[in-house]
């Protein structure tokens, strides 16, 4: 019992700082600590996930997200020399508009999500290793997602070559 | 199956012929592998699908059916774009990017798990994305792309939440397990909010109003031959896994979501047609055009009567990318040849060019809807689902809006044969062009006088 608040807590801290830090990310005037925010931002949803058992997508969403996006994104701020205020003033009515759209949204999810009292679907049997159970699923049941994923990235490399190289005709 | 394993042997080899040096065999090799393709599309599933690996792939008489329009609309496009693209580019990438896009196309139409479908809107996006840019010297085509790439992904995050959500309540990616869960489910608010989702990011990716913005400026942006592709390939896949989403997962929720379908098809309709009329590049018109037929598919949605509204979409979508075809390959002519694509550069077509102002003419008014081309009875089968299922409303709004189209389909045709030449340089056509326009307007003509080689498919 004593486990399950300090657990339910902690989910509901991550949670807080995740959005805190989301947050930030929009109203800081400066890139580069937009980006930083994201890393934490990152790091608090990586907690969430080693709350909720997920070890193996906790991992590499430190690797990718918060290793080698962010790293990404930081080059592209100091290639560009981006790191000064000079975001564009934009038209208030399209800030209004934006706020009160998205506010619904927000209020609609909410909405939803209360309604659903309870998760209805049933959590994947946890049986031993987790990777070995993840593993077991991505090569059986999701075979053919896997493999066919593999055009997604090999059209994302073409793509990505066609718009860097020089054109040969 | 067969298809998707040829398509992305064919894509790959592609990749390979500037390397092995046979980049001149390219071209036909491409056209074989297409026909090949098709051929594995052929066979008839009737009343037993074939589910592949844990059903994740169900091929049935509909996605043999939109799989054989999505290959048939690609060869015609590959003749039309063949010119361009190895002229004017290195070719064997764009090429290969194309044929991994139809690979997305296939699995778009012939998914029966969300996970399918995902990845095959995403594969196709992401080529298009590319594709749109590719012109990079021209900073509305990198625009195009930019705007295109922006938006998409930003759709995509709806699309997910929506297929999370319902995931949430049905605990399975599945059409099948989803469909039989949310008919039985006690809690309908997340599933509602789910399938809202969805239908945002499917009616982006379809470019329905308020949800088109991006589509005239990266279809006016891009390079002709890939807004062709963008106007015909894309719109037919987005519609067939579209009404495939619909019709296998949510029926028994249709009166929620139809509602919400109304309102965007009504005012899609009227701003698409609307915002056409007040264009001077006939280019942009063709986008605002296609945003328009965008909406007429939508109401074949809106009015789910069964195998008979995918008879419809199916047959609308193919007629419809024929007509479009042959218009954006006598853009691509005649502004490669005026250097313009405002109705000014087809002014006096008739007299320098009688063979392209009728193929012209006869796109324009398949699109338009004018009897006896195949466009008519495109309209004709999605409005008599349409009233048979009580969505006569629906139906009003878009005879008006095809009262408006006619306008502005037939400036272009007054501007080929009513105004006077504006110069004297003769527009001549190549071979394989002349071959893509005598097809398209041969289907146009013949889609129109036997429906039901199409309309058997399904």
């Amino acid at each position: 019992m004593m486990q399950d608040s300090i657990q339910k807590f902690t989910f509901l801290a991550l949670g807080f700082f995740a959005v805190l830090s989301g947050l930030m990310v929009v109203f800081t005037k400066n890139p580069v600590h937009s980006v930083l925010y994201l890393v934490l931002t990152f790091f608090a949803i990586t907690g969430e996930y080693i709350l909720l058992n997920a070890q193996f997508i906790a991992i590499v969403n430190v690797i990718v997200y918060a290793g080698a996006i962010m790293v990404l994104f930081l080059f592209v701020i100091m290639l560009l020399n981006l790191n000064k205020e000079t975001e564009p003033h934009k038209n208030p009515y399209l800030k209004f508009a934006a706020v009160i759209t998205s506010g619904l949204l927000l209020l609609v999810i909410v909405g939803s999500l209360k309604a659903a009292d309870k998760a209805i679907a049933t959590p994947y049997p946890n049986t031993g290793d987790i990777m070995q159970s993840l593993a077991k699923v991505l090569f059986t049941q999701f075979l053919v997602p896997f493999e066919v994923s593999a055009v997604l990235f090999l059209a994302a490399m073409v793509g990505a070559v066609m718009l860097g190289k020089k054109e040969i005709k | 199956m067969v298809t998707l394993i040829i398509l992305s042997a064919l894509g790959i080899l592609t990749l390979f012929a500037q390397v092995l040096r046979f980049k001149k065999a390219l071209f036909p090799l491409i056209l074989v592998g297409l026909a090949t393709a098709l051929y594995f599309t052929l066979p008839q599933y009737n009343n037993n699908p074939s589910t592949w690996f844990s059903s994740m792939l169900g091929f049935d008489n509909y996605s043999a059916a939109f799989s054989r329009s999505i290959i048939v609309i690609a060869f015609l496009w590959f003749m039309m774009a063949r010119n361009y693209f190895l002229q004017e580019t290195s070719g064997t990438d764009h090429f290969a990017l194309i044929i991994f896009s139809m690979v997305g196309a296939i699995s778009m139409v012939s998914y029966s798990n969300l996970t399918m479908l995902f990845l095959g809107i995403e594969i196709l996006s992401l080529s298009v994305y590319v594709l749109a840019a590719s012109d990079k010297g021209n900073i509305l085509s990198n625009e195009a792309g930019f705007k295109y790439f922006l938006m998409g992904s930003f759709a995509t995050g709806f699309l997910l939440f929506g297929i999370a959500l319902i995931y949430g309540v049905s605990g399975s990616f599945d059409l099948h397990t989803i469909r039989t869960s949310v008919a039985t489910h006690q809690q309908p608010t997340m599933v509602l909010m789910g399938i809202l989702l969805l239908l945002v990011g499917l009616c982006f990716k379809a470019s329905l109003a308020p949800f088109h913005f991006w589509a005239p400026d990266v279809y006016d942006g891009a390079p002709t031959p890939v807004t062709a592709y963008m106007a015909t390939v894309v719109k037919t896949a987005a519609f067939g896994a579209f009404f495939r989403l619909f019709y296998t997962c949510f029926p028994d929720l249709i009166e929620q979501w139809s509602n919400v379908l109304w309102w965007i098809v009504a005012l899609t309709l009227f701003i698409a047609n609307i915002t056409a009329v007040r264009q001077t590049s006939v280019k942009r018109m063709l986008a605002y055009s296609s945003i328009a037929h965008a909406g007429y598919l939508a109401i074949a949605i809106v009015s789910m009567n069964g195998d008979a509204s995918a008879r419809s979409i199916l047959y609308y979508t193919l007629s419809y990318s024929i007509s479009t075809i042959a218009a954006f390959t006598v853009l691509y002519i005649v502004s490669r040849n005026s250097g313009r694509d405002d109705f000014g550069a087809f002014e006096g077509l008739a007299k320098t060019n009688p063979f392209l102002s009728f193929v012209m003419v006869v796109a324009m008014l398949s699109l338009a809807g004018i009897p006896p081309t195949a466009g008519f009875f495109g309209k004709y089968y999605i409005f008599q689902n349409a009233i048979t299922t009580h969505n006569t409303g629906l139906v009003i709004v878009a005879v008006l809006g095809a009262l408006v189209g006619v306008f502005y389909y037939f400036r272009v045709i007054i501007a080929v044969y009513f105004k006077p030449e504006q110069s004297n340089i003769p527009v001549t056509v190549g071979s394989l062009h002349q071959v893509v326009l005598f097809i398209t307007t041969l289907l146009t003509l013949l889609l129109g006088i036997f429906p039901d080689w199409v309309l058997q498919w399904i």
